[in-house]
C-alpha cells in the first residue's frame, strides 16, 4: 500500500479547539491552514487572526515554539477555498451542530483533493450521520478524529469511522497520528459521545448527583475527587469551571437527547443549581464566576444550602483520609462501603456507578475493556481506568456488592451487570483485555506503528514487557540492553527517585561509559521522565553542614569528569531526554553527542535557584558554544553571545518544549525531537546505531577557548546592578549572579583571552564551592528540600 | 582687554519626522536620513555656496554600525556637497545635537567659518540594543561604590530622582498624558510643517515574480504621539525599572528615529546672502552631575547658561525640555520654578520621541519655528538631561 502522505493540513474552525489543533500539527511541523467565517468590516480573516492572538495567552501553551504562529495561515471560507486543494488532512472543528457540519462539508468537498482525509472533531455527534453529506469518493476518507482539551498535552485521539470508512486509511491515520502528532490513539464505536466522554462526562454526573443527596461542599468533594483518588488535581468542580458551565450543560444536553433508551437516561439532567448559574451568567473561569469565585486573592465556593459563596477549605475528614491510604486496594474499597462517614459513602457510591455504568455498556461503546481504561486514562488523567480500578479492587467482590446495591435500589440504574462479568475474574490478563463484544480476549494492536514503543502503557493485570537485560548494575544507574532491538547498544537509567544525580549514579555512568567502551557499540542515557530533575541536594546539604567540602569538591569534579566522558567517549552517547531536565541533568544533556528529545522537553540550568551556579561542565558548555559562534562573526565578540545565555542560566530559565531547549542553545541543530514519548527510546537505540554506523569519532577537546573575560564580567554585573538598585534581586541574588557570569565569561582574565577547557572547569568548581559556603545558600538549598520551592534570601 | 567676537545666527533649521523604534523610518539608514535633512536646510537660502560650509558638525549618541564611520562626513557627501566640505561627528549622548549648534556657533564666534551646519541623526531602529552594538563595561565601574551609578541604566536613574525629589506616579502618568495631548494637538494645528522636511521612504521588499518591489510612501507627520491614551490606559502600566518604581514605559520618552539640521552664518555671511536670520545663538552651558540622577542635569545647566546671557528665567518665552522622563521633567521644573505653560508647548519626548543624538538639533528646529510663528517668542531655550550625568542648555533670541 502506498505511504500515507500528509503534507498540508486545513483545520475549518477556529474556535478553542480548532486553533489548538492547528498549533498542534504547526508543532509537528506541519503547515496548516485555519479557517473560519470571513468577517464583515476590517481584515477578512479577523475571526482567525483573534484565534492566533489568542493561542500566545493560552496556559498551557498550545505552541511548542512561538516563532511556530507563522505556520498558520489564516484563511475563511468565502475567499479562500481554494487553498483545500493542497491539504492532505483536512480535519473540521467547528460548533456542535450536524446541519452546520453537513452544511459546511457540502460546501468544501468540491475543493478537496483527491485522496484528501476530511475527519470531524466532533465531541460526540454520529460519524455516519456526518458522512451522510459526503460524495462517495470523499466518505470512505472520512471518520472521527477526537482530540482532547488541551490537545498538545492530553494524549488521547479518539478515531471513530463509520460503516464505510476505508480500513487501510484507518491504519494509516493512526500510524500518523501517533507518530507524526504524538498522540495516544483509541479506536471508538460510533455511539453518542465516543469513549472517553461517555464515561467521563456520565462519571461527573454521577458525582453530582451524589453530591446532592450525601449534601457535600463542592469543595469537599473535590478534596475527594482529586488526586487521592487518581484524579487530576482540578478535581471536578474546578475542572467543570475550566471547561465552562455552559459547555458542561451542552454536553450533558447531548446525553440527554441522543440516549433516550440508556438506563441512567433519567441521570442525564443539568442540576438546578448549574442551570440558575449559568442563567446568571456564572460559567465558570472564562467568566469570572462558577462554582468557583475569586475575591481578593481569596478562592470562594459557591454554598449551595445558604446560596451564597463561602471561603473554599475542602478538608477529607481523618477516617477517610485514613481509608484512602490503605495500600490494600481491596481493603480500601471494602472500608469505604462499610463506613458511614458521608464523605466514604460518596466515594464508595461513585466508584460503583461508573463502574456498573461502564460494564454495562462495555460491549456498545469499545472494542475492549483497554480502550476504556486507557482512553479515561489519556483523555481525562484518571491514573487508572474504571476496569483496572475494579479489578484491583476484588472483581468478584465489587460485583457482588454492586448487585447487592441494586437490590437496596441505591443504585443510579436498575439493571443487571451484563453477564459476562459473573464468568470473569477481571477484565485484563495475560491473554489480553476483554471485549464484551466479541465475548473474547484481546490483545494488543498489531499495527507496525506500536513496535515503535517499547514500554507503552499498560493496563492492571496485563503481560509484563521485556524487561531487557542488565550488563551492569549499582545504586546509581543501570547498565542494560535490549537484544531484540539492538545487541550493541547499552542503555544507562539512572534509579534513584526524580532522577537525581547523586554520588552512586555520577559512580555510575563513569563506569557504564567505561564498560560501553570496552563491550558496546553506542550508549543511550534514557529511563522514563523525568530525565532528571538535578544534582542531589540533600547528599550536597548534609556535606556542607558537616563542612566536608574537600569532599564536595571531589563530588563536582567527579560529576565534571562524568560530563567529559559523557563527551569524549570513544563511542556515541545519546540522550534520550522527557520532562523535566534540569540542572545537573540539562549539564548530561548537553555534553552527550547527540539528543532525542522529546517534545514535552522542560530543560533548563536552573541551579541559581538554590544559589549556586552550574558546575558539572554546563558554564564550560556554553562558553564553548558562545566561543563557537563568535568565530563565525565578523568582529568575533564573544559577549554578544554570553549575555543571552548569562540572561537564562541568571534567571533559570527553562524551556517549555523541546523545540525551545533547541533554541535556547540546551540543544542542537541535527538533534531529534519525538513527537510520541513512547517512541523515545525507540529512536534513541537507532539514533545511536547510525551514528556507530557513521564511523563515529568522539570529539577532539577544545585546545583553547576564546572568553569574554572580565569586561565581560562587568557588563554581566551592570545588568545585575541594575536589577539589586531596581529591588528586583536580593544581594545574595547579585552574588550568584556575578558567579554566573564568572563561568560563563571565563574568570577574571583578559576578555578575548584563550584558555583550556580545563581552565574553565576548574573557574566554575571554584565559583560554585565559593558558593557552596555562604549561609544563604545552605539556607536556600534546605529550604527546597524541604518545601519543594526556591527560597528569595 | 578682550575683543568681543561676532555673533552666530541661525538661517534655517529642519528635521525629518521623528518615527518610532521599528516603526516608519525603521528602514531608512541615519546616514540617508542627515543627508535628506543635510540637502533640506541648505535649499532654505537657495543661493548659498555649499562650498563655503565651513564644516558639519553632527551629533549622534551612538555612532557606530550604520550610523559610524563619521556618520557626519557620509552623510554630507550623499547629499551631493562639494567635497571641500568637511564633517565631524560629536557625541554628548542625548545633547549632541545641541551641542552641534554650540560648536558650530563658537567656530562662527571665533571667526573660523561663516557658515556652518549643525546637525543631528538617530536610528535607534538599527542598534541592536539600546546601549548600541557591543556593550562592554569597564571592570572598575562595578569594583567602586563611587563608580557604580555609571551602570545605572537611564530608567534607574529617573526612579532615583522620582523618589528623591518625591514625584508620584499620578503626576507623572498627568504629565505623560498632557505631552501627547499638546504634540496631537500642535500637528492637528500644523505647526510642525514648516519645520518637517518630508523624506520619501523606499521600501525594498520581495515583489511578484523574483522582483524587488520598492514600495513609497511619504513620511511627514511624527509617529510617537498617541490619540488614544488616556489615563486608565497609562495607570495599567507596570514600573519596569525597579520592583516598587514608579516609571513605566507610558511616562518614559520614546525610542525613535529621527535626525535634524540647523544652518548658521556669521553677520558678514548674512550680508554677503542677503539673509535674514530667525535668530541669534545666545548662550550654551553644560555642566556635570552624580550620574545617578542624571535626569537633574539641567537645574545645573539652565542658570549657567542664563547667567552667561544676562537674562533672568522670566526672560525665557519658549522652553524645549526634553522630557526622557516625566520623573525628571518635573523635578527639573519644579526645583527651578519653570512656568509649566511655557515649557513644551507643544508637547515633548514622551509624544514626539527621542532620536538621543539627534533630538538636540530636531528641538532647536522646533524652537526656530515657534520664534517665526510668534513674534512674542524673543528668548527660547533647549535642554535636556545626559547620561552618566550632565545638563545642557542653549539660548537662542529671535531677530
Amino acid at each position: 500500500m502506498e505511504r500515507l502522505r500528509i503534507r498540508k493540513v486545513a483545520v475549518l474552525g477556529a474556535g478553542v479547539m480548532g486553533a489548538q489543533i492547528a498549533a498542534h500539527c504547526a508543532n509537528a511541523d506541519l503547515p496548516v491552514v485555519l479557517f473560519d467565517l470571513p468577517s464583515g468590516e476590517g481584515d477578512r480573516n479577523a475571526t482567525v487572526l483573534r484565534a492566533l492572538e489568542g493561542l500566545k495567552r493560552l496556559d498551557p501553551a498550545p505552541l511548542a515554539e512561538s516563532q511556530r504562529l507563522g505556520w498558520i495561515q489564516p484563511a475563511n471560507y468565502d475567499d479562500d477555498l481554494e487553498a483545500l486543494r493542497e491539504c492532505d488532512l483536512v480535519i473540521e472543528a467547528i460548533a456542535e451542530r450536524l446541519d452546520w457540519k453537513q452544511s459546511l462539508y457540502e460546501r468544501v468537498a468540491p475543493f478537496l483533493a483527491e485522496g484528501v482525509t476530511l475527519a470531524s472533531n466532533t465531541s460526540g455527534l454520529s460519524i455516519t450521520a456526518l458522512a451522510q453529506a459526503l460524495p462517495e469518493a470523499v466518505r470512505r476518507n472520512f471518520c472521527g478524529i477526537h482530540f482532547f482539551n488541551p490537545p498538545r498535552y492530553l494524549p488521547l485521539v479518539e478515531l471513530v469511522p463509520h460503516a464505510g470508512s476505508d480500513a487501510a486509511r484507518l491504519d494509516a491515520l493512526e500510524g500518523w497520528l501517533t507518530t507524526r502528532l504524538g498522540k495516544s490513539v483509541i479506536r471508538a464505536k460510533d455511539t453518542p459521545n465516543f469513549i472517553a466522554n461517555r464515561v467521563g462526562v456520565f462519571s461527573i454526573l454521577a458525582v453530582m448527583h451524589h453530591t446532592q443527596r450525601l449534601g457535600l461542599g463542592f469543595d469537599e468533594v473535590d478534596a475527594l475527587t482529586g488526586p487521592r483518588i487518581g484524579r487530576p488535581k482540578s478535581a471536578t468542580y474546578r475542572t467543570a469551571d475550566v471547561v465552562g458551565l455552559d459547555t458542561l450543560a451542552h454536553v450533558i444536553g447531548t446525553m440527554q437527547t441522543t440516549l433516550p433508551e440508556d438506563p441512567w437516561h433519567g441521570v442525564f439532567r443539568v442540576p438546578q443549581w448549574l442551570e440558575s448559574l449559568i442563567r446568571q451568567g456564572a460559567l465558570g473561569q472564562k467568566s469570572g464566576a462558577g462554582v468557583y469565585r475569586k475575591e481578593k486573592g481569596n478562592i470562594l465556593v459557591l454554598d449551595l444550602s445558604a446560596g451564597t459563596y463561602r471561603p473554599a477549605q475542602g478538608e477529607v475528614a481523618p477516617e477517610v483520609e485514613e481509608i484512602l491510604a490503605l495500600r490494600d486496594v481491596r481493603e480500601r474499597f471494602a472500608r469505604l462501603r462499610a463506613s458511614g462517614h458521608p464523605q466514604a459513602q460518596f466515594l464508595w457510591a461513585l466508584f460503583r456507578d461508573v463502574f456498573h455504568y461502564c460494564a454495562f455498556h462495555l460491549a456498545t461503546i469499545a472494542d475492549s475493556a483497554r480502550d476504556v481504561d486507557l482512553a479515561m486514562r489519556w483523555g481525562f488523567g484518571w491514573a487508572m481506568g474504571p476496569f483496572e480500578t475494579w479489578q484491583a479492587a476484588g472483581w468478584r467482590d465489587i460485583a457482588r456488592s454492586i448487585e447487592e446495591d441494586r437490590a437496596a435500589g441505591l443504585t443510579l440504574a436498575n439493571v443487571p451487570l451484563p453477564a459476562w462479568v459473573e464468568g470473569l475474574e477481571g477484565t485484563h490478563s495475560a491473554k489480553g483485555s476483554w471485549s464484551a463484544a466479541r465475548s473474547t480476549w484481546v490483545g494488543r494492536s498489531s499495527l507496525a506503528v506500536y513496535r515503535r514503543q517499547l514500554y507503552p502503557d499498560r493496563v492492571l493485570g496485563e503481560r509484563f514487557d521485556d524487561p531487557g537485560e542488565t550488563l551492569w548494575e549499582n545504586e546509581g544507574v543501570r547498565l542494560w540492553r535490549r537484544p531484540d532491538q539492538d545487541q550493541g547498544v547499552g542503555i544507562v537509567s539512572v534509579r534513584t527517585r526524580h532522577h537525581t544525580l547523586g554520588a552512586a549514579v555520577i559512580e555510575g555512568i563513569l563506569e557504564a561509559v567505561a564498560r560501553a567502551e570496552r563491550e558496546l557499540d553506542a550508549l543511550v542515557l534514557w529511563h522514563e521522565a523525568p530525565f532528571a530533575l538535578g544534582a542531589d541536594l540533600k547528599q550536597v546539604l548534609e556535606a556542607a553542614q558537616a563542612g566536608r567540602f574537600d569532599q564536595l569538591e571531589t563530588m563536582v569534579e567527579r560529576f565534571q569528569q562524568a560530563s567529559m566522558r559523557l563527551k569524549h567517549a570513544e563511542i556515541p552517547v545519546v540522550a534520550a531526554i522527557e520532562g523535566m531536565a534540569l540542572g545537573g541533568g540539562c549539564e548530561f544533556a548537553l555534553h552527550a553527542a547527540h539528543r532525542v528529545f522529546a517534545l514535552e522537553s522542560y530543560v533548563g540550568l536552573v541551579e541559581v535557584g538554590v544559589g549556586l551556579i552550574p558546575a558539572g561542565g554546563g558554564c564550560k558548555e556554553l562558553a564553548i558554544q558562545a566561543h563557537r559562534m563568535a568565530r563565525r562573526t565578523a568582529g568575533g565578540d564573544v559577549f554578544a553571545f554570553i549575555q543571552p545565555m548569562f540572561e537564562q542560566v541568571a534567571k533559570a530559565k527553562v524551556s517549555r518544549s523541546a523545540l525551545e531547549a533547541q533554541a535556547i542553545g540546551y540543544g542542537r541543530v541535527g538533534d531529534d525531537v519525538v513527537m510520541h514519548p513512547k517512541e523515545l527510546l525507540y529512536v534513541a537505540i537507532r539514533r545511536a546505531r547510525s551514528l556507530a554506523e557513521a564511523g563515529y569519532r568522539p570529539p577532539l577537546p577544545e585546545r583553547e577557548v576564546v572568553v569574554a573575560g572580565r569586561n565581560g564580567i562587568a557588563t554581566c554585573e551592570m545588568m545585575l546592578v541594575n536589577m539589586r538598585e531596581g529591588g528586583f534581586i536580593s544581594e545574595h541574588d547579585y552574588r550568584v549572579g556575578k558567579g554566573v557570569a564568572t563561568a560563563l565569561c571565563g574568570g577574571e582574565v583578559e576578555s578575548g583571552a584563550r584558555v583550556p577547557v580545563e581552565w574553565l572547569l576548574a573557574v566554575e568548581r571554584r565559583e560554585f564551592m565559593a558558593l557552596l559556603r555562604t549561609p544563604q545558600t545552605l539556607e536556600r538549598i534546605a529550604h527546597t528540600l524541604a518545601t519543594g520551592k526556591p527560597l528569595r534570601n | 582687554m578682550s575683543k568681543r567676537g561676532q555673533d552666530a545666527y541661525v538661517v534655517a533649521a529642519v528635521r525629518t519626522p521623528v518615527g518610532r523604534k521599528g516603526g516608519m523610518l525603521r528602514h531608512v539608514r541615519p546616514d540617508d536620513m542627515l543627508a535628506h535633512v543635510l540637502r533640506a536646510v541648505t535649499e532654505k537660502v537657495p543661493s548659498l555656496d555649499l562650498a563655503e560650509i565651513g564644516d558639519v558638525i553632527t551629533g549622534c549618541a551612538m555612532p557606530e554600525a550604520e550610523q559610524g564611520m563619521n556618520v557626519a562626513r557620509i552623510g554630507l557627501l550623499l547629499a551631493g556637497f562639494p567635497v571641500q566640505v568637511p564633517g565631524v561627528t560629536i557625541n554628548r549622548f542625548c545633547a549632541s545635537g545641541l551641542q552641534a549648534v554650540a560648536d558650530a556657533a563658537a567656530r562662527i564666534r571665533l571667526g573660523e567659518a561663516d557658515v556652518m551646519i549643525a546637525a543631528g541623526t538617530e536610528s535607534m531602529s538599527v542598534m541592536p540594543q539600546i546601549m548600541g552594538n557591543k556593550v562592554s563595561l569597564n571592570p572598575k565601574v562595578v569594583e567602586s561604590d563611587e563608580n557604580r551609578a555609571i551602570a545605572y541604566g537611564m530608567g534607574l536613574t529617573a526612579e532615583v530622582v522620582a523618589r528623591k525629589y518625591g514625584v508620584s506616579r499620578e503626576d507623572q502618568d498627568a504629565f505623560a498624558l498632557e505631552s501627547h495631548r499638546k504634540a496631537v494637538a500642535a500637528i492637528d494645528a500644523g505647526y510642525f510643517r514648516d519645520e518637517i522636511a518630508p523624506l520619501m521612504v523606499r521600501t525594498h521588499l520581495p515583489g511578484a515574480e523574483g522582483t524587488v518591489a520598492v514600495r513609497e510612501s511619504m513620511a511627514e507627520i511624527d509617529e510617537g504621539p498617541r490619540r488614544d491614551t488616556s489615563p486608565e490606559r497609562l495607570a495599567s502600566l507596570k514600573p519596569v525599572f525597579a520592583a516598587r518604581g514608579s516609571v513605566t514605559a507610558g511616562n518614559s520618552s520614546q525610542m525613535s528615529d529621527g535626525a535634524g539640521a540647523v544652518l548658521l552664518m556669521s553677520e558678514a555671511a548674512l550680508e554677503r546672502y542677503g539673509v535674514r536670520p530667525i535668530a541669534r545663538v545666545v548662550s550654551y552651558a553644560v555642566v556635570g552631575v552624580p550620574p545617578e540622577v542624571m535626569g537633574i542635569g539641567p537645574v545645573e545647566a539652565i542658570p549657567r547658561a542664563l547667567q552667561r546671557a544676562g537674562l533672568k528665567q522670566d526672560d525665557l518665552d519658549w522652553i524645549e525640555l526634553n522630557e526622557a522622563f516625566a520623573a525628571q521633567s518635573l523635578a527639573v521644573m519644579r526645583t527651578l520654578g519653570l512656568d509649566p505653560a511655557k515649557v513644551n508647548p507643544l508637547g515633548g519626548a514622551i509624544a514626539l520621541g527621542h532620536p538621543l543624538g539627534a533630538t538636540g538639533a530636531i528641538r532647536t528646529a522646533t524652537l526656530m519655528a515657534a520664534m517665526q510663528r510668534d513674534p512674542k517668542v524673543r528668548y527660547g531655550m533647549v535642554t535636556m538631561c545626559i547620561g552618566t550625568g550632565m545638563g545642557a542648555a542653549g539660548i537662542f533670541e529671535r531677530v
